[in-house]
C-alpha cells in the first residue's frame, strides 16, 4: 500500500519513539511525505479552573511555567523527529497548539493525512490524567487509516 | 489570550453567566422546594433529610452535569466565559462574608484557628515528606503534594509548583488526586456532621481542617447548614480558610527551601524570598475580607446581629440574602470546572500518598475537634 504522506504524533519521550522509527521506515518504503508534529496542550487553565483563590499573578505564573515546560517538551520532539528522519528529504515538523485530543482526531480525519502514526502513550508528558485515554477517543473517531504502537 | 477588562469581556460573559443564574433560580424557586415536599419511602422531605441535598450541592451537581454529561466533557466556547466569573463571584461572597464578624470575633475565632491550622500545616507537610520519599516519589512531586495537602489543594498545588521544578504531569496528578478527594468529602461531611450531631461551630471548625481544597469547603459548609449568619457552619469554616489561605506564602516558601537544600541552583537561582513569594502569592481577596470586617466592625453596615446583641439590620440581612445567592451562583459555575475524565484517570503513587495523608487529615481533624470542643468559642 502506497500513501502520499504520513503523519506521526512525537511527544519527545520513549511514548512516541517507536512510532515515530515506524512512521520513518513506512516514509522510506512509500517514498512519501513525513509529517511529525507536537501538541502544546491548551487544556491548563481550564483544568485549573476549580482554583478560585489564586491571585492573578500567582495563577499566570503557574500557566506560563507549564507553557515553558511544553516548549521544551516540543523542542525535544522535534529533535527526536530530526534524528529519525535525517535522511528523508520531504518531511516538516510543526508544533500545534489546543486540545489534544481535538487535534489528533482532526489529525485522523483530514484529507492529506495518508496515515496517522501514533504511539499509546502519546502526550502523556504533557500531564494532565485525561490524556491517558487518547488513543482510545482516537481509534472510535479515525477515518484515515491509523497505526498505534504500544 | 487578549487583555481586555472586565466590561469588555462581560457581553461574552452573558449566555454562561445567563446559564447559571437560570439554573439556581429554578433550583431554589422550584427543585428544592419540591424536594422538600416530595413524599419518597414514605417520608415527606427524604430527599432532603436523608440525602442533604440542598441549593448549594443541587447547584454543583447540576455544574458538573452541564459539563460532563450536557456538553459531552468540555464547556461549549459560548458558555465558557460566563463560567470563568464563578471565581470572581465566590471571591466577592467571601469579601461580603466579611459582614458577618466584627474584630472581636474575628480575634476569637482567629486564635482558635490559627492553633489548630498551623498545627495541622506542620503536621502535614511532614507526614507528606516522610511518606512521599518511602513511596520513592520525585522531590517535586512530594513538594507539590506536601502543599496541596496540607494548606489548601490547588490553589497551594499552583502557588508552589513553579519554585520546586514541578513537571506538568506531577501537578496534573497531584490536581486530580485532590480534587477528587474534595469532592468525596464535600457530598460525605454533611452526613457525618449531622449523623454525629456536630454543632455549627464544630463542623465549620472539621471540615475548615480536614477538606483539602477550598472550593470544597465552601460548599460542605453551606450543604451543612444553608444560612449565612454570625455562628453557621459557613462563617467559622470561612475563617479556618481564610488562615489557610494566607498560611500559602509561608507554606511555599518552607517546602522550595526544603525542595532546594542541598540542591545546585540553575537558571540564576529560582529560590525566591519570603517577601517575593507574600507580594506575588497573597490572595488579595483576603484584605476585601478584612476591610469590610473593619467597616463591619466601624457599624457601617448597622447591627450585626450576634447571638445576645441586637437584631441584625436590614442591610445586613440583605447582604447575607445576596450571598446564599451570588455563592449558589459561584458554585454551580465551579461545578462546570469538574472534569470527570480528569478525575477517573488519576492513580498511582499521587493518589496513594493523597489518600493516606488525606484521610489521615480528615479523621484526626473530626477527632481533634471533638477533643477540644470545650475550648471552641461560639460568636
Amino acid at each position: 500500500m502506497e500513501f502520499k504522506n504520513i503523519v506521526v504524533a512525537v511527544d519527545g519521550s520513549e511514548a512516541s519513539q517507536e512510532a515515530l522509527n515506524h512512521a520513518v521506515e513506512l516514509a522510506r518504503q512509500s517514498k512519501c511525505a513525513l509529517t511529525g508534529f507536537f501538541i502544546i496542550d491548551g487544556g491548563w487553565p481550564d483544568f485549573i479552573g476549580n482554583d478560585w483563590q489564586s491571585s492573578k499573578g500567582a495563577r499566570q505564573e503557574f500557566l506560563d511555567y507549564i507553557f515553558k515546560e511544553q516548549e521544551s517538551q516540543a523542542e525535544a520532539a522535534r529533535m527526536q523527529f530530526e534524528i529519525a528522519a535525517e535522511d528523508i528529504n520531504d518531511r516538516r515538523f510543526s508544533i500545534l497548539a489546543g486540545d489534544p485530543a481535538e487535534i489528533l482526531i482532526a489529525q485522523a480525519n483530514a484529507a492529506d493525512t495518508g496515515m496517522l502514526v501514533v504511539g499509546q502513550r502519546i502526550f502523556q508528558v504533557s500531564g494532565r490524567p485525561s490524556l491517558r485515554s487518547l488513543s482510545k477517543r482516537l481509534v472510535a473517531k479515525a477515518t484515515r487509516p491509523l497505526t498505534l504502537f504500544p | 489570550m487578549s487583555d481586555t477588562g472586565f466590561f469588555q469581556k462581560l457581553p461574552r460573559a452573558l449566555p454562561g453567566l445567563a446559564l447559571i443564574v437560570i439554573t439556581m433560580v429554578v433550583i431554589r424557586n422550584w427543585l428544592e422546594p419540591w424536594m422538600t415536599n416530595a413524599v419518597v419511602f414514605g417520608t415527606k422531605g427524604w430527599l432532603v433529610k436523608v440525602t442533604h441535598l440542598n441549593y448549594i450541592l443541587l447547584g454543583i451537581i447540576m455544574g458538573m452535569l452541564y459539563r460532563n454529561v450536557v456538553f459531552g466533557g468540555k464547556m461549549p466556547d459560548v458558555l465558557s466565559d460566563g463560567f470563568k466569573l464563578s471565581r470572581l463571584m465566590i471571591k466577592t461572597g467571601i469579601i461580603l462574608l466579611g459582614s458577618l464578624y466584627t474584630f472581636n470575633a474575628i480575634v476569637q475565632l482567629g486564635s482558635m484557628a490559627i492553633f489548630l491550622i498551623g498545627g495541622f500545616v506542620i503536621l502535614t507537610i511532614i507526614m507528606v515528606l516522610w511518606f512521599g520519599t518511602m513511596l520513592g516519589l520525585d522531590r517535586s512531586m512530594i513538594g507539590v503534594m506536601a502543599n496541596a495537602l496540607s494548606v489548601c489543594g490547588v490553589t497551594a498545588a499552583v502557588a508552589t509548583s513553579p519554585g520546586v521544578e514541578a513537571k506538568a504531569s506531577h501537578v496534573a496528578y497531584a490536581i486530580a488526586t485532590i480534587l477528587g478527594f474534595g469532592i468525596l468529602t464535600m457530598f460525605i461531611s454533611p452526613f457525618i456532621g449531622h449523623a454525629l450531631g456536630l454543632s455549627d461551630l464544630q463542623y465549620g471548625a472539621w471540615i475548615g481542617t480536614g477538606i483539602l481544597n477550598s472550593g470544597q469547603v465552601l460548599a460542605a459548609a453551606l450543604a451543612f447548614n444553608p444560612n449565612v449568619a454570625p455562628g453557621t457552619a459557613v462563617s467559622v469554616a470561612e475563617i479556618w480558610n481564610i488562615m489557610r489561605v494566607i498560611s500559602i506564602p509561608f507554606a511555599v516558601f518552607a517546602v522550595t527551601v526544603w525542595y532546594w537544600s542541598g540542591k545546585e541552583e540553575t537558571e540564576g537561582g529560582k529560590r525566591k524570598g519570603l517577601g517575593t513569594l507574600l507580594v506575588e502569592k497573597f490572595p488579595v481577596f483576603v484584605i476585601g475580607f478584612l476591610g469590610m470586617v473593619f467597616l463591619t466592625s466601624m457599624g457601617a453596615f448597622g447591627d450585626v446581629g450576634l447571638k445576645g446583641g441586637p437584631a441584625a439590620s436590614e442591610t445586613i440581612k440583605m447582604m447575607r440574602l445576596w450571598m446564599t445567592w451570588i455563592f449558589g451562583f459561584g458554585l454551580v459555575g465551579l461545578g462546570g470546572y469538574i472534569d470527570f475524565k480528569e478525575l477517573r484517570q488519576a492513580g498511582g503513587a499521587p493518589l496513594k500518598l493523597g489518600l493516606i495523608v488525606g484521610v489521615t487529615k480528615y479523621v484526626l481533624a473530626l477527632v481533634v475537634v471533638f477533643l477540644i470542643k470545650d475550648y471552641l468559642v461560639a460568636i
